[in-house]
């Protein structure tokens, strides 16, 4: 992860950026066994926000990507488990690798929004690895 | 306006406001026209931590919405118990803006 201070930016755009983080980990523990919660919460703040500036909307943009993907991943994993409860599925190693993988993941984008919404309360403008590039190019100034 | 009155305002309202939105606020206030300043005075801001605490309370039925006067959103929101759980959750960290954002489109249009 990246922390810049790139350009320029006021403290209550600090504190919106922050809160587009710890909006969506306050998703993640209420609807925790259905991954479109999250998502469907980070997409109507970007909504909410999407007429605000800059530094305000890449964040919204950047929490959101990070959820989209991890819809994604969640969702294979969901449905996979449904699969095997209730059309008694194999249990096979590449669930079982698969399901670490998932947990991996999720563990690793609950700590970076964490410091994510830390790092961006304080003014830092924080970039994560992969996502921050494709990020800049979405948002426009 | 005299600038003592507009500063007494300001002093005694800017808890309903963005705080980047102050200087805005002082500027339209000093141009506009004595005769406002009734009208003014008369105004009622809703206060953003009363409809914070609404919207953790009642959230769900969508009464934060309809006291910033979002009569629409309100409706939906009751509707839909509070887009089943997840409107009313991303509210709690959006409700304070949109009534401060209400607030000073209220003084707006007193003012133009």
């Amino acid at each position: 992860m990246n922390s810049t201070t790139a350009f320029v930016h006021k403290e209550y755009e600090a504190e919106k950026a922050s809160n587009s983080y710890l909006m969506s980990l306050i998703a993640i523990m209420v609807g925790l066994p259905f991954p479109i919660i999250n998502l469907l919460a980070t997409f109507i703040f970007y909504m909410a926000h999407s007429k605000k500036s800059y530094f305000i909307r890449w964040h919204c943009t950047q929490a959101l990507l990070s959820q989209l993907i991890l819809f994604f991943v969640n969702s294979i994993g969901f449905w996979w488990t449904i699969n095997i409860i209730y059309l008694n599925a194999e249990v096979s190693s590449a669930y079982l690798i698969y399901l670490a993988c998932l947990v991996l993941l999720n563990l690793i984008e609950f700590i970076a929004t964490i410091y994510a919404a830390i790092e961006t309360r304080k003014g830092k403008h924080v970039k994560w690895i992969g996502l921050g590039r494709i990020v800049d190019a979405i948002v426009t100034k | 306006m005299e600038a003592q009155k507009v500063d007494m305002f300001i002093m005694s309202n800017n808890k309903f406001f963005e705080s980047h939105h102050i200087p805005q606020i002082r500027e339209l206030l000093l141009k506009a026209d004595d005769s406002k300043w009734a009208l003014v005075q008369t105004l009622q801001f809703q206060d953003p931590t009363t409809i914070l605490i609404v919207s953790l309370l009642a959230g769900g039925f969508g009464v934060d919405r309809f006291m910033i006067g979002d009569t629409g959103l309100g409706v939906g929101k009751l509707l839909t118990c509070g887009g089943f759980g997840v409107w009313a959750i991303v509210d709690w960290f959006i409700i304070m803006g949109a009534t401060k954002d209400k607030n000073i489109n209220k003084l707006q249009q007193v003012l133009y």
